[in-house]
């Protein structure tokens, strides 16, 4: 009570970084071993590049971070993405037009989202079979939409996203400062609520059961930008482009330290975490290495990641 | 002293009937039933032996996962282990064997070492079952692709393919690892003090270990046998089919969730039976061969198979209030 | 008076799977007034209070506010009445921070957006009204338990109740803390609240309460102004019988030397303790709540590391490092929560009461049906649980549930008996009979540490008691000099305040 009161907000973001430092700490130091390798990134040209390879992760690690905190998870994240990037591929060129068809591809995956998110906090059903399931419905959907790659995104729009310069950044940045809006809102800060002690946020009159919903659909949202992204970053629609993002996307979160139990972690952690695992792949690949032993190195750290608070605290003794 | 009747309620032979393994049967029965009338050759014995040769793959693969899930936790890297099997085979023919029997032998003990090391990394350093077991089957692919690049592996194994495809007496050999397998799994679930352990771990680990019960060696083992019981089904898609390619295994993940859910397993841990796993495995099939039949794509496959979980998942309404 | 009464539930009964927890209970509740609600543990008082704010529907019976009349409260109209509660499970997110917490549900917004900058304010209002002095950006997760429990009561006021229930708020409050809260509720109170107080604490509910409701098992066994009524009276009026009646009547029977003997040991909270079990004797664990007790007897279970000068357990030299190896050394235990940490709720009774020989018997080792029965009906039968063994263990009620946390150890016969509380949310009748079950054990030989937070209990079954503060165990009483008074001054012995947090 030392400060005016309108720093609260300022204090309480700030107070939110702590137990990050490290992760920035490597972040940074990746960053600079990047650099150090590739003089090149920190050009636009480089810099564009670089946010395009991260942007669909960050979109992805964000979409998966949302439910983890919300106290739920998703396995429909890369089927998500690859339905939204074949919506994408067979709308954008259409007669809808790009606005029109970006628009159908964000509320379909919204749309998916919302169902999914309904079946899991109304009716009570495991988040992981829901999603699960959902999956297989979204990825066979992806699939009779557009069963091999194919379709057609408009040049200069490709151009546009995916060109030399550096607007995925921009959006991303268009995108957290959205997210931070939300968290502002009653119904966005009742997500950490929701996730953490659900019972007592109820007994409060938090809006447990919407704010969960709303989660999902966010998520649903996000996914799809990211398959409208990859979409336009290649040109075309793939029924199967997403998968490698459900494992990503979780890897990416856990990584930034998004707890399994929710309302542990934070946005900022997730991006972090999914900065870190596009970083190492960039520097593997730069590295010689050849592009498969990213999963092996990924798999690796992501266990010692997720092993390593366990590995400290079995030295302290309980408390 | 009360009689045991009075303290045992006798399981009325109602209740059997409407329990969630005899519905998967009910289902699969109805579905061979219903496909005969479209259909003339898929009620035919060749045509149904087939089918079952194909479950049998997803059965052995779900022992493993109904065990892991009956003890509360998910092996997302069965898929994996399966692609292991079925390129690892070829890979170690410098176990020089006529019969095969020693490569199989070695890379059955790889898979089910495989296992015990995601069993050690969730037991003792506490890492969540489905991250373990996502970074074990991402970092099991990494190593094929690097040992294997990218082309299909063929070998030559006696014993594998005389178990992918001899039927002594009309019947796939397959079948009959299967069922000798099932019989084990049963016994295992249900007949022993492990089976007990594993049901006990996955309704309330705390309260397990409290009694007594040694939680990190029971995860341990029920992972290891994940392991083994998908490295049997890749030496039998190896000898199924020849050859073994990197992502061979894949389906085999999904395919052995679905069967367990199907099946009437709690994905939550604690309650459910192998027996439902096994028509759970037959069902998944027998869709896919009817989607098959009626030429129908990838797409409404997929579709149907995540309608089917879905509905399952509601008409089992237990599932709720436990999350 | 009856013009005041914002509150009013009348015939309320409920039951949990045929376990009636109130039988036609009336309580009301008025402006102006603050009302203590009494009864001793599993009396029903937090299901009554559920009731009243809407979290659980009653089986029969209706709730006028403001003389409207509901069959049942939804949470919604109990906010909308101003209704307030503060209940001992804290509905606290650990991560937000003090301001957002006291806030969660009833935000300040503006344009659609928190307004900060009014959280800000009123949130500061309520905390320096609770005594609350932490910069308010900080997450609630930082904070000692007792804050925390400030900061639950700061986020029921920030509401600006007309009706606040208070369950057990100074639990773990230091004596600062909770006369502060005193006064806050006498001031409430001048301006027309109406409160609802349940404590423990006598001396607080004198001191406070203008008017009493006493529950016992359920049923409502005064209603009536506290004018005139002493402590006595009070306890009269809760426990309704004279205590010889619950505890039996037992000799002595320790054996000289002991089964367990460890010095210097340490575990979690606890820090180098000495001490001695032995044959035959009723060993108690006092104290004032979470001052180490339960981690006393976790470490000497080889549930949470531990570590010690010197250890003998049953002849064998050292600490037992894990549970199975403690079970061999013939200890067994059996935990307060049974819930979280006894019981396999959706199992039937008889396989609970067979787990820890699955733990024991050989992985592989051939299940015999018949044998379990048999094992499981003998069992059931020496602890009185009643009828079909096949049904689920969450149907049972928490005192038959009890027994079977406590009859699943009895197969494997074990010298050394752990029990956590083994009375917590348990009938009187069945507290009886685990009364004269305990001295059983210990006539038969078998020593019995029995950690309890009911003090009569200690007084009237124990052989010795054992008194810890702070993770160190600070007095041993010995029978002859056994008393309530004589555990809890151990219990507070020159008791830094605020300590217990």
């Amino acid at each position: 009570m030392t400060t005016s009161t309108s720093l609260l907000y300022w204090r309480i973001q700030n107070v939110r970084n702590r137990g990050l430092w490290w992760l920035f700490a490597v972040v940074a130091a990746f960053i600079a071993l990047y650099v150090y390798l590739f003089p090149g990134l920190l050009s636009t040209g480089g810099i564009s590049k670089f946010s395009q390879n991260w942007f669909p992760l960050a979109l992805v690690s964000m979409a998966q971070a949302v439910l983890m905190l919300a106290g739920g998870i998703s396995l429909s994240i890369g089927a998500t993405v690859s339905l939204g990037g074949v919506i994408a591929a067979t709308l954008l060129a259409g007669p809808l037009g790009v606005a029109g068809g970006s628009a159908v591809v964000l509320l379909v995956g919204a749309a998916t989202g919302l169902a999914s998110g309904w079946i899991v906090v109304r009716l009570g059903l495991p988040a992981i079979v829901v999603t699960l399931a959902a999956s297989f419905i979204i990825a066979g959907w992806a699939l009779l939409i557009m069963p091999r790659p194919g379709g057609a995104v408009p040049a200069w729009f490709s151009d546009l996203l995916a060109g030399n310069t550096p607007v995925a950044l921009g959006l991303l940045v268009l995108v957290v400062l959205l997210w931070k809006l939300y968290l502002a809102t009653p119904l966005g800060l009742s997500l950490y609520a929701a996730g953490e002690n659900p019972v007592g946020a109820y007994r409060s009159g938090a809006p447990v059961d919407l704010s969960r919903i709303a989660a999902y659909g966010l998520s649903g949202l996000l996914c799809a930008a990211a398959g409208l992204f990859v979409a336009a970053q290649t040109g075309a629609g793939d029924p199967v482009i997403g998968n490698a993002f459900t494992l990503n996307s979780i890897a990416a979160a856990v990584l930034g330290g998004v707890g399994f139990l929710g309302g542990r972690g934070t946005m900022r952690g997730a991006l972090a975490g999914s900065l870190l695992l596009s970083i190492m792949i960039s520097v593997m690949f730069f590295l010689g290495l050849p592009p498969v032993a990213q999963y092996v190195a990924q798999g690796l750290i992501i266990v010692v990641a997720v092993a390593l608070p366990e590995i400290a605290a079995m030295r302290r003794p309980r408390t | 002293m009360t009689s045991p009747t009075e303290r045992f309620a006798a399981a009325r032979w109602q209740a059997v009937l409407r329990s969630r393994p005899m519905l998967t049967v009910a289902m699969v029965a109805l579905a061979w039933i219903g496909a005969s009338f479209f259909q003339p050759g898929f009620g035919g014995w060749r045509h149904l032996r087939y089918l079952l040769e194909l479950a049998a793959i997803v059965g052995l693969v779900s022992i493993g996962q109904t065990l892991v899930v009956v003890a509360g936790g998910i092996d997302l890297s069965v898929g994996a282990i399966v692609t292991v099997s079925a390129i690892g085979v070829p890979l170690v023919t410098w176990l020089a064997d006529p019969t095969g029997t020693a490569p199989a032998l070695f890379i059955l003990l790889c898979a089910t070492l495989i296992g015990a090391l995601n069993g050690l990394g969730i037991a003792l350093l506490r890492v969540h079952p489905m991250i373990m077991t996502l970074a074990m089957a991402t970092f099991l692919q990494g190593v094929l692709i690097l040992i294997a690049g990218g082309s299909a592996i063929s070998a030559q194994n006696a014993v594998l393919s005389w178990l992918g495809n001899a039927r002594p007496g009309g019947i796939s050999a397959s079948v009959l690892l299967w069922l000798l397998a099932s019989a084990i799994a049963l016994w295992l679930l249900h007949k022993t003090p492990f089976g007990a352990r594993l049901f006990a771990l996955g309704t309330n680990p705390l309260a397990t270990s409290l009694s007594g019960i040694g939680v990190r060696s029971t995860t341990i083992a029920v992972y290891a046998i994940s392991g083994f019981t998908a490295g049997l089904a890749g030496a039998l898609v190896l000898g199924v089919n020849g050859q073994g390619y990197v992502g061979i295994g894949d389906s085999y993940l999904l395919a052995s969730i679905a069967s367990v859910v199907l099946g009437g397993t709690s994905i939550l841990g604690g309650r459910g039976t192998y027996a439902g796993t096994i028509p759970g495995a037959i069902l998944l099939v027998t869709i896919t061969a009817l989607i098959t039949m009626l030429n129908a794509s990838a797409g409404w496959r997929n579709i149907l198979f995540g309608t089917l979980i879905m509905a399952l998942l509601l008409l089992s309404g237990r599932e709720r209030q436990r999350r | 008076m009856t013009q005041d009464a914002i509150v009013a539930a009348r015939s309320i009964s409920r039951s949990f799977f045929s376990n009636r927890v109130l039988n036609d209970v009336s309580i009301t509740l008025r402006a102006g007034t603050i009302h203590a609600l009494l009864g001793e543990n599993g009396a029903g008082k937090s299901t009554l209070i559920g009731i009243l704010s809407g979290a659980l529907a009653p089986d029969a019976g209706d709730i006028d506010i403001d003389g409207v009349r509901h069959a049942a409260v939804r949470p919604a109209i109990a906010r909308a009445a101003g209704i307030a509660v503060v209940q001992q499970e804290l509905s606290l997110t650990s991560q937000l921070s003090i301001a957002e917490n006291v806030g969660m549900g009833a935000l300040p917004r503006r344009l659609g957006l928190i307004d900060y900058s009014a959280l800000m304010r009123r949130a500061h209002e309520v905390c320096a009204l609770v005594g609350l002095e932490q910069d308010l950006a900080r997450p609630v997760g930082d904070l000692p338990l007792g804050q925390q429990q400030l900061v639950e009561i700061a986020k029921a006021l920030f509401r600006k109740p007309r009706v606040l229930i208070l369950d057990e708020p100074t639990s773990s409050l230091s004596a600062h803390e909770a006369a502060n809260l005193m006064a806050v509720l006498r001031r409430l109170r001048d301006a027309g609240t109406a409160v609802l107080y349940i404590s423990h604490r006598l001396n607080e509910v004198l001191a406070l309460c203008e008017w009493v409701t006493v529950l016992k098992d359920g049923v409502v066994t005064a209603d009536r102004s506290l004018g005139g009524v002493d402590a006595q009276g009070l306890v009269r009026l809760m426990v309704g019988r004279e205590p010889g009646d619950l505890f039996p009547r037992w000799t002595p029977s320790a054996e000289p030397a002991p089964i367990i003997a460890v010095e210097g040991l340490s575990a979690g909270m606890v820090r180098d303790v000495a001490m001695t079990i032995r044959r035959g004797e009723v060993l108690g664990v006092g104290g004032l709540v979470g001052q180490g007790q339960e981690d006393l007897l976790l470490g000497l279970y080889g549930a949470i590391p531990a570590v010690a000068g010197r250890a003998e357990f049953n002849g064998v030299v050292g600490l037992p490092r894990s549970v199975p190896q403690a079970n061999a050394r013939g200890l067994a235990y059996v935990p307060a929560d049974r819930k979280r940490e006894g019981l396999h709720l959706i199992h039937s009774i008889a396989w609970n009461l067979m787990i820890p020989s699955f733990g024991r018997a050989p992985s592989l080792a051939m299940r015999r049906t018949a044998s379990e029965r048999e094992r499981a009906i003998a069992l059931a039968d020496r602890l009185g649980i009643k009828g079909d063994l096949t049904r689920e263990v969450q149907a049972l009620s928490g005192g038959n549930q009890q027994k079977v946390a406590l009859a699943k150890w009895l197969p494997s016969d074990p010298p050394v008996l752990l029990l956590n509380d083994p009375t917590r949310g348990v009938d009187v009748d069945t507290k009886r009979e685990i009364y004269a079950l305990l001295r059983r054990f210990a006539a038969e030989g078998r020593a019995v540490v029995l950690l309890s937070s009911d003090t009569p209990e200690l007084v009237n079954l124990c052989d010795r008691v054992a008194v810890m503060r702070a993770g160190r165990l600070v007095r041993v009483l010995e029978r002859t000099e056994l008393s309530e008074e004589a555990i809890v001054s151990a219990a507070m012995e020159s008791a830094v305040p605020g300590a217990a947090a």
